[in-house]
């Protein structure tokens, strides 16, 4: 197991585009969000693999301004990271900076050209990741609109794009949000049901949503959202038992923080909406 | 962020409503308290004393109800009113209930002498076959017309109510012309609140774009007969030209707490749109999921205010003359005592802070005041002490915090600062947030009659 890491006073709270917030509830008391993360290596039993390199990111980028993001398919759990530095100010926070850090635990082989405007930087972890290679990281530039963006995926030798985002209030710009919604391939909502399926009502009352247009996907984000509405998305999505007991018990420690969830969805074969993967955030 | 659309928090302070047991001798199809019912306890008579008590002292009702379960079914029932008439505290005693009981008219008179003024009584079809099929018991229609016709012979106020749901959507008008030759106060119709199938697994819950048009017509009708309305749960934009029938506003209820874990949450796509986004619901969750948003049939209506999300709740409803920006103030001034018990506890806060308190609402499970200084807000909030619950700081009531916290960061902190030192060094201890909270524990329900096993027979 691990030893739960309790909320302290130096404490920065930061959603998963890394903006600030205020605690929704005192912190005294309560436990820090990235015991969500090294639970859930003890749930997707990596553990061992990436309890010393997530420890090494949080002392070389400093507390809190690591995005975590815990992915589930509905067979295992695996992990992203994300690092922000959109002013370039952050020289811990660069690609190449990580890479070094990384060194000792596994090799981030893309090798990135830092004169690339990028504003944050990502890639996927697994246990098996450890004493081996990372050969994919995410880059993700700023797109046309305000709050919107545009991700590549690289590789050695090879960049890809892979995704566009957009951020939005939920109500105060609702009519945006569905436009966007609805213009998919991937998904027709002739069945008013859908957008329910999508939209979901308890995750509706949010603070930021974003939708992504991905390669053979759409995906929505329900950004700022409590406990009690993390409890009901790992219900919603099947989660491990093991996993939702651990914040099932912990209610109350948490209680102070916003979650961000992230649900992939397209249209399966036969016909219903079927949701290839999800995940939720917090920092590191 | 939660708003009241996701998280209803009940609150009226001109109404107490008691639920005094949890039996019935109907089984009403949409009934929301069905897995409650014979499980849940009612309200223990020293709880129910010790909110009359504080009613007689500090005028927080105007009136109690008592509900169950079928109230009429209690033997208890005349304690209760005696005790309610006897306190002074009350200008109305009202009785919530499927009316077959007062089919009986000597039992009827006996409520009516007892100091019951109000009869509340459920009608969910225009005729026998209808409200017998929805109350599960024959002969029900008849008895609560029976009970109806006593009420008004009687003298006494009646009201009635329907629930909303499929199978009683195409009579809603007959049921108007049916209670019409009665003249009752008021009609009542409720949207059905799917507590215990929030999946519709009893497929009670009407699609709006059928419900909505019965509707008007059965509130088309009250206004011909001219029959004051009520309604509740409903979008406001479907109701056409009643959308001034809709108060979702709920009484101060002591019930087991248990039945609030299962009350629905609402959403609508166009809350921040609307100008009635601080008094209409929206859609149940649930219907959500099984009808979809209903973005095609819900219309805003252009704001005239600037909209702003309440973090944890919408509060309103605050009846303390005085304050308030939000909610309406009571015309009655016997009432303005009613919280200065808790104004003092933050006395000279805005003033040595320069800020405003603009609100303090009273709520089943907390106090709330509201600070403003321009564009600057912040909620005080005192929740009853848990040693472990969330708390800035514990004083001998209360647990307390702030939420909603919006401006100048030096100044909330100021306010907040200002607020817990004058809690602090205010509260007496024993000041009592929920004298309407209901029992909790395993105290509060009745234990589950074990299933019998079959009996193994020899050979």
């Amino acid at each position: 197991m691990f030893e739960l890491a309790p909320a302290t006073e130096t404490d920065r709270y930061f959603d998963y585009c890394l903006e600030p917030y205020r605690p929704r509830r005192p912190w005294k008391g309560k436990l820090r969000s990235e015991n969500l993360l090294f639970h859930s290596l003890t749930v997707g039993g990596a553990q061992d693999a990436l309890t010393e390199p997530l420890r090494a990111i949080q002392g070389h980028v400093g507390r809190d301004l690591t995005v975590w993001g815990i992915k589930w398919d509905g067979a295992a759990l695996f992990w992203e990271l994300y690092f922000y530095d959109p002013q370039k100010e952050a020289p811990e926070a660069t690609l190449s900076s990580i890479t070094k850090a990384m060194a000792p635990y596994f090799t981030i082989t893309p090798a990135i050209d830092e004169a690339t405007p990028y504003v944050m930087a990502s890639f996927d972890v697994r246990a098996e990741n450890r004493g081996g290679s990372v050969d994919t990281v995410n880059l993700y530039l700023t797109g046309e609109e305000a709050h919107a963006g545009r991700s590549y995926s690289v590789s050695r030798g090879r960049s890809e794009l892979e995704n566009t985002y957009r951020f939005m209030p939920p109500k105060t710009e609702i009519d945006e949000v569905l436009s966007l919604l609805e213009a998919s391939v991937f998904v027709d909502y002739k069945d008013p049901r859908t957008l329910s399926r999508v939209l979901i009502p308890e995750l509706f009352a949010c603070k930021k949503i974003c939708v992504s247009k991905k390669r053979d996907r759409d995906a929505i984000y329900f950004s700022g959202i409590d406990v009690d509405q993390l409890l009901f998305f790992f219900e919603r999505f099947s989660y491990p038992d093991e996993l939702v007991g651990f914040v099932r018990e912990q209610k109350e420690s948490f209680e102070h923080l916003y979650f961000d969830v992230g649900v992939d969805y397209r249209r399966g074969p036969d016909g219903a909406l079927e949701y290839p993967k999800t995940s939720y955030y917090g920092t590191l | 962020m939660q708003t009241y659309k996701g998280r209803f928090e009940p609150t009226r302070f001109e109404d107490l409503t008691v639920t005094v047991d949890f039996r019935c001798h109907s089984a009403c199809r949409f009934c929301i308290v069905q897995e409650g019912m014979n499980y849940f306890k009612g309200i223990p008579f020293e709880l129910f004393q010790r909110a009359v008590d504080d009613n007689a002292k500090n005028r927080r009702y105007r009136r109690v109800t008592f509900t169950g379960g079928e109230i009429t079914l209690e033997e208890k029932l005349f304690d209760y009113v005696a005790y309610a008439r006897e306190s002074g505290g009350f200008e109305e005693i009202r009785l919530q209930t499927n009316g077959r009981l007062l089919a009986d008219s000597a039992y009827a008179r006996s409520l009516v002498d007892a100091g019951v003024t109000e009869f509340f009584v459920s009608l969910h079809g225009h005729d026998a076959e209808t409200q017998d099929y929805i109350s599960q018991r024959s002969g029900s229609f008849d008895e609560a017309m029976a009970g109806m016709r006593n009420v008004v012979d009687l003298g006494a106020c009646l009201m009635t109510n329907t629930v909303l749901i499929t199978l009683n959507q195409d009579v809603l008008s007959k049921i108007v012309e049916t209670v019409a030759p009665l003249a009752p106060s008021r009609m009542e119709f409720w949207n059905y609140l799917p507590m215990e199938d929030p999946g519709d697994e009893r497929g009670l819950l009407a699609p709006m774009a059928e419900l909505a048009p019965a509707l008007r017509g059965a509130l088309d009708g009250c206004a011909k007969h001219e029959i004051e309305v009520l309604v509740k749960y409903m979008p406001r934009c479907l109701l056409g030209d009643h959308g001034e029938t809709l108060d979702n506003a709920q009484p101060d209820v002591v019930i087991v707490e248990e039945f609030y874990d299962i009350y629905p949450k609402f959403a609508c796509l166009y809350e921040a749109k609307c100008e009635y986004a601080e008094s209409c619901l929206g859609l149940t969750h649930a219907y959500i999921k099984k009808f979809g948003w209903d973005k095609e049939l819900l219309v805003a209506y252009p704001r005239t205010t600037p909209w702003q999300e309440q973090e944890d709740g919408l509060i309103f409803g605050s009846d303390q003359p005085g304050f308030g920006t939000v909610g309406t103030p009571s015309s009655d001034s016997s009432r303005e005592g009613a919280h200065q018990e808790w104004a003092a506890l933050v006395e000279g806060v805005a003033e040595a802070t320069g800020a405003v308190l603009t609100d303090l609402v009273l709520q089943r499970r907390s106090c709330t005041y509201r600070f403003e200084h321009g564009a600057s807000r912040v909620d005080i909030v005192l929740e009853a002490r848990d040693e472990d619950g969330p708390a800035l700081v514990r004083t001998p009531s209360f647990n307390v915090h702030y939420r909603n916290a919006e401006g100048d960061q030096e100044l909330l902190r100021q306010i907040v600062a200002g607020a817990v030192k004058s809690v602090e060094a205010r509260d007496p201890g024993g000041m009592m947030l929920d004298l309407r909270k209901g029992p909790v524990g395993p105290d509060s329900v009745r234990r589950r009659p074990k299933r019998r096993l079959p009996v193994k027979t020899g050979d």
